[in-house]
């Protein structure tokens, strides 16, 4: 032949006008290549899948997850079968891990800046090393070190622990929407440091006061599996009541929703306590200690039909009744109240969430099948030290408010410019400090503020370990692998980091850390320590006769846990309630077109931290179906009465400020609220979260629960305002032509048996 | 009248024109989507050009190899040289295992050639990317269409099981027996190419013989 | 061996009264799939393609008002009207219980899509487009539909031919609701979903749990029921009913 098909190819394609209208019909050159590479390992054979147990770090959940990897890429997560807190299943946002790894917007190497504005010029990871060393080394206070994660557990908390020891300064972990209220009302009612196992499997009669179990709270891939056999399981079907001032995903699917006032929470559950009191129908061992052996007396003031009860909760007393007679109701036994979310974020939340979880006393269910599990000790002795635990516990809203304003600032994993509420001053803190370092790899609110960015790699490339909190009610420890090569050469990892930044700086963590004699040690030989320690202990769910054996072993299995290792502690004697009637305010307008706000977490992109990845932004919300966007949910009614449609852009006014989002009409959202899911608003986050629409944090008013400080986020008050634009609203619904169809021909009702 | 004629005749000589233009236009594009094919991936030219001039008469063959001239290689003791008769799987292990046959990688090459024939020049562009750790980028001689899921290991497999002749009569005992059924004798090719058509009508006329599966499925999803 | 090949009959179990509404299965879709991804554009156009998709209804007013979610995906119907209208035998019922889309015979005519009581079949209105680095996600396995090509749910079929040529093929086994579990063999929707609501497996397994579902509940006051039944589709995919504590016993309420 005359010509080869590379002439022939340059050829046609000269034709200018043939290129663009043909362009679609040729194959890509690089298909009709194939490449020997310069070195094969075993798990990285053309068309051979390799699956890798790791953990998702999505979110604080953290499931265990196994990877499908082919030629070295990563392409399907699923969940770890062997894995105690999720055992097999996931959830919509551990699969888009993937997007994180292979973002677009992903940064690809440190970038570097003088001062806090002009342009990031990229640098060497060992030059952005040496900057940080100098801040650390110049710093003449070494309090006025601040480091900022995300609440740690396991390892990285021993080793952040141990930095901050060892330097100075302090460590604060952030997170959005804080459960700082629920750890002291866990710690007030049972005795708990730790958050403990909710056994919704068995559960026949399941009360929950506004947490969102199913979607974002706590462990929801756990809740949900519970929830499936709590439904379907073996026996009898259980009962789920929803007691919520939103109508949330889980009150969506709750077989009773309670849609008590904002704040009301509480009052309702001591109301639904006297009834049980003074019935006699629950443990009264527990009545006598929590009323201080005063009986229902005690609670006079909380009797259902007491009017201030019926004001304050929007409950009618024949429905306490009601409810304080099926929870209590021997049939429906075992019997569970849990409480979280919107009931702990008010000016109350303690008291709210104190006298929920008290319920449980009253029907006897701790550490019953359905009831609730303590969880014990982390498997390793080095990790259960006041320190290392407080690295997990996140800070509260007056904490972020009164810090002390540091000079040199290290943010990891988060992003509190965005996700701190104008009035926490954290922005300012940023503008002021001396030096900002982002471990972030994405180009976020603060990591744009940041004087120097060493991008991480993402957790798919990264070594790591979790205790999970809450725990499985046994002894477990997570191990996160790379399951693929670090994607681009320039990033790194923030625990080795870490370690050499301790050396450099001549702490002596190293010692602590029980590494001494290794020259550089990587966070995955500080791993290796405490798995050591595991080998030689010679329990659980990996033995091994040498610790290769057993190192191979957990990153087989995605970790180690030991069934038999549960707590063993008995719980502490209930003390008596607080029977004083508990401050519910509220900041923001009064009157007419004004509505209490219930902000809540995105089911898809939580709380914001996941708003670049386009499969979740994509994710339909479940009760509005909208997607890539921030709405209002009003009442069809009250929408009707002030001539609101779907889509009207709505000006919403809080004491802090003002946002504009479209309405989106519904019947079930109760006509004194609104509500707005938090997470967008992003200025800056990478293609698929910029510009997509607004920051529902931004208008929360500064207002505090009374007993811990934490924002009581669900407090504020606003006023809302037809601005009269109106936009199509991009939603699933009407994505499929719907038809209209005779009434039940879709989901079908059965009465249960 | 006639003007109106004249008008009418107008319109359907612009309409023939344009309808004319269309029609070419349709031909030519179809025309291009078949020509701008490669050759070889059609199943008929010649072997495409590859960066390094790997001959597999001389890995996979048995018999004497003969240089450019057609005159018998010597080795240094002046003996004639024959092929090494390596089995297909030595090289392209995965091909009873999964999808893909898999190319070796450049290690693998190395493995050998570190020490043999390293005064090749050939050879010496294999050490060279070896050296450089640079992957060996070779011209695809077979390439199915995108919309196509073929899977070597169950052909691998079915052929190799006892009492399943392949088309040439014969009972494959080895993987490495089964390749030339589809590639042809890979062994006396200097510069593979690809000798069947691959094109659907050959693979179902395959698949009916043997009474596989002929569900569009089997291989399109 | 391969004139012996086990005949299945693929099918779902759909237990609405587990489904939550999370959205795992969608996402977990689309990432096995190779779907396009759904931009806010695409969303206003309507045209977003999820080949499972979540669907909500609503049923009374404040306060005594109820959501409940089904999710609805490709019915896989014995009697499918989306065959028969499709000019160029693009999809077509296999002898696996499967009603399968064929994208290279595919011409786009959307007859399909029209004719679908189900709104499940997706249009490629456009080419897909992905960063040069999100491409490093897609599934090999999985042919990339490129414009004009109509697409809908496969039940991960890619999964399916892996499972037969590893288990019945490489190892001789039968294949059961176990070792499609083991080898991560089943559906995507089905292994993320966390409530256990879709249930996947062959109907022609007696001992599969899908086949014992159906057993179960298709009985007389059981809560068995198929999408649209009147229409007569006779779908592969069957539903189990809702059920509410405040339907009244033994009365069946239409809600």
């Amino acid at each position: 032949m005359g010509i080869t098909r590379r002439q022939f190819l340059r050829w046609s394609g000269a034709s200018a006008v043939g290129a663009v209208v043909f362009n679609g019909c040729r194959i890509p050159e690089e298909e009709l290549q194939v490449e020997s590479p310069v070195d094969l390992p075993e798990d990285l054979v053309t068309g051979i899948d390799n699956w890798y147990a790791t953990i998702c770090r999505q979110d604080q959940e953290s499931c265990g997850i196994i990877v499908r990897v082919v030629e070295g890429r990563a392409k399907k997560v699923e969940g770890n079968p062997d894995y105690p807190i999720n055992r097999g299943k996931h959830n919509a946002r551990s699969e888009a891990g993937l997007q994180s790894l292979y973002h677009p917007d992903r940064i690809t190497e440190p970038l570097f800046r003088e001062g806090s504005s002009g342009e990031f010029t990229p640098i060497s990871w060992a030059e952005a090393h040496g900057k940080i060393a100098d801040s650390l080394r110049n710093l003449p206070d070494k309090n006025r070190f601040l480091l900022v994660t995300q609440p740690l557990r396991g390892h990285m908390a021993l080793l952040a622990s141990e930095f901050v020891k060892s330097y100075g300064g302090k460590h604060m972990a952030f997170e959005t929407l804080e459960q700082v209220t629920l750890r002291r009302a866990i710690k007030d009612v049972f005795g708990q440091d730790r958050l403990p196992d909710f056994d919704i499997e068995h559960s026949k009669y399941l009360l929950s006061f506004g947490a969102d179990f199913l979607s974002t709270w706590l462990s929801p891939v756990k809740y949900s599996r519970g929830y499936g056999e709590l439904r379907q399981g073996a026996g009898k079907r259980g009962v789920h009541v929803q007691v919520d001032s939103r109508f949330s995903m889980t009150a969506a699917n709750a077989d009773e929703w309670v849609p008590v006032k904002p704040g009301g929470e509480g009052v309702l559950a001591m109301s639904m306590m006297h009834v049980i009191i003074r019935e006699g129908l629950g443990d009264r061992v527990a009545a006598n200690a929590l009323t201080g052996g005063n009986g229902y007396m005690a609670l006079d003031a909380f009797r259902p039909n007491n009017s201030e009860v019926r004001d304050a909760t929007g409950v009618d007393a024949s429905r306490i009744e009601g409810l304080a007679h099926a929870f209590a109701d021997p049939a429906n036994q075992p019997s569970l109240a849990i409480g979280g979310g919107s009931a702990g974020a008010h000016t109350s939340g303690l008291f709210n969430l104190r006298a929920i979880y008290s319920l449980n006393l009253l029907v006897n269910n701790v550490s019953q099948p359905g009831g609730i599990f303590f969880n014990p000790a982390p498997p390793l002795e080095e990790l259960d030290s006041r320190e290392v635990l407080d690295m997990g516990v996140p800070a509260s809203f007056r904490d972020w408010k009164e810090m002390d304003r540091p000079q040199v600032l290290m943010v990891r994993g988060v992003n509190p410019v965005h996700g701190l509420p104008p009035d926490a001053n954290f922005t300012t803190a940023v503008e002021n400090a001396d030096f900002v370092v982002s471990f972030s790899s994405f180009m976020d609110e603060t990591a744009a503020m940041a004087n120097l960015i060493m991008p991480e790699h993402t957790y798919l490339e990264d070594w790591g370990d979790d205790v999970p909190d809450p725990g499985p009610r046994y002894q477990t420890l997570g191990l996160q692998q790379p399951v693929v090569r670090p994607f681009y050469p320039g990033t790194g990892s923030f625990g080795d980091e870490m370690l050499a930044l301790g050396k450099e700086l001549g702490l002596n963590i190293n010692d602590s850390l029980g590494l001494s004699g290794n020259d550089s040690p990587t966070f995955q030989d500080l791993l290796k320590k405490g798995a050591e320690k595991l080998w030689m202990e010679n329990r659980g769910s990996v033995k091994a006769a040498t610790f290769d054996g057993f190192w191979n072993g957990i990153l087989q299995r995605g970790g180690w846990w030991d069934t038999e290792s549960t707590d063993k502690t008995s719980p502490a004697a209930p003390s008596i309630l607080s029977m004083a009637w508990p401050n519910i305010a509220f900041q923001g307008p009064t009157g007419d077109d004004t509505y209490n706000l219930i902000p809540f977490l995105s089911n898809s992109i939580a709380d914001g931290n996941l708003a670049h990845l386009p499969w979740l932004q994509a994710a339909p919300d479940p009760v509005t179906s909208m997607v890539w966007h921030t709405w209002v949910e009003i009442n069809t009614k009250t929408a009707e009465e002030k001539g609101i449609r779907v889509g009207d852009m709505m000006e919403i006014t809080s004491p802090n400020g003002t946002v504009k989002a479209p309405a989106y009409v519904h019947p079930a959202v109760p006509p004194w609220t609104v509500s707005m899911p938090i997470g967008q608003g992003h200025t800056t986050f990478g293609r698929y979260a910029e510009g997509v629409g607004v920051n529902t944090l931004s208008i929360l008013a500064p207002i505090t629960d009374v007993d811990t400080n934490a924002l009581a986020w669900a407090a504020t008050r606003v006023r809302i305002r037809n601005t009269g634009e109106h936009i199509d609203i991009p939603r699933f619904e009407g994505n499929v032509p719907a038809f209209e169809a005779e009434e039940g021909r879709i989901i079908k009702i059965a009465s249960p048996r | 009248m006639q003007k109106k004629r004249v008008a009418a005749f107008m319109v359907m000589a612009v309409g023939m024109g344009l309808g004319g233009l269309v029609t070419l236009l349709l031909v030519l594009f179809v025309a291009r989507a078949w020509w701008t094919t490669p050759f070889e991936v059609l199943g008929f030219g010649g072997a495409p050009t590859q960066p390094i001039a790997f001959p597999h008469t001389v890995h996979a063959g048995v018999d004497i190899i003969l240089d450019a001239d057609g005159n018998p290689k010597l080795d240094t003791s002046n003996q004639e040289m024959n092929g090494l008769g390596l089995g297909c799987t030595f090289c392209h292990r995965n091909v009873d295992k999964g999808a893909a046959a898999s190319i070796p990688p450049v290690e693998q090459c190395i493995f050998c050639h570190k020490s043999i024939g390293t005064d090749l020049p050939e050879v010496a562009k294999l050490i060279n990317a070896w050296d450089n750790k640079e992957a060996v980028v070779w011209e695809r001689v077979h390439r199915l269409p995108d919309s196509v899921r073929f899977v070597h290991e169950p052909h691998i497999r079915f052929f190799t099981e006892p009492g399943n002749l392949m088309p040439s009569g014969e009972q494959a005992t080895l993987a490495a027996n089964v390749c030339s059924t589809c590639h042809g004798d890979v062994a006396q090719m200097e510069e593979v190419k690809q000798v069947r058509s691959l094109k659907m009508g050959d693979c179902v006329d395959c698949h009916r013989n043997y009474s596989a599966p002929t569900d569009c499925t089997t291989c399109h999803y | 061996m391969v004139n012996e090949r086990v005949n299945h009959k693929w099918g779902m179990v759909v237990d609405i009264d587990r489904c939550t509404g999370c959205q795992a299965c969608v996402v977990a879709c689309q990432a096995e799939n190779n779907i396009p991804l759904n931009t806010e554009a695409i969303f206003r156009q309507r045209r977003a393609i999820e080949w499972i998709h979540v669907e909500r209804y609503w049923e009374g007013e404040f306060p005594d008002v109820k959501a409940r979610f089904i999710p609805i995906l490709c019915q896989h119907c014995e009697n499918a009207p989306c065959e028969p209208v499709c000019p160029v035998y693009a999809t077509y019922h296999n002898n696996q219980g499967m009603n399968v889309q064929v994208y290279n015979r595919c011409v786009g005519t959307r007859y399909c899509a029209n004719n679908c009581s189900y709104q499940v079949r997706f249009f490629n209105y456009w080419e897909p487009v992905w960063p040069e680095t999100l491409k490093n996600q897609l599934n090999p396995d999985v042919t990339v539909r490129s414009r004009g090509i109509m697409e809908k749910c496969s039940f991960d079929i890619q999964r399916l031919r892996k499972a037969e040529h590893v288990i019945e093929g490489q190892r001789g086994e039968r294949i059961t609701d176990e070792n499609l579990r083991e080898g991560n063999f089943l559906p995507a929707c089905v292994q993320a979903c966390p409530t256990t609501t879709l249930v996947f497996g062959d109907f022609n397994d007696p001992e599969s749990q899908v086949s014992q579902m159906k057993e179960e509940h298709f009985v007389e006051g059981g809560r068995g029921y198929k999408l649209l039944e009147d229409l007569g589709t006779e779908p592969n995919v069957i539903y189990l009913k809702k059920v509410d504590i405040h339907a009244k016993t033994g009365v069946e309420t239409h809600a």
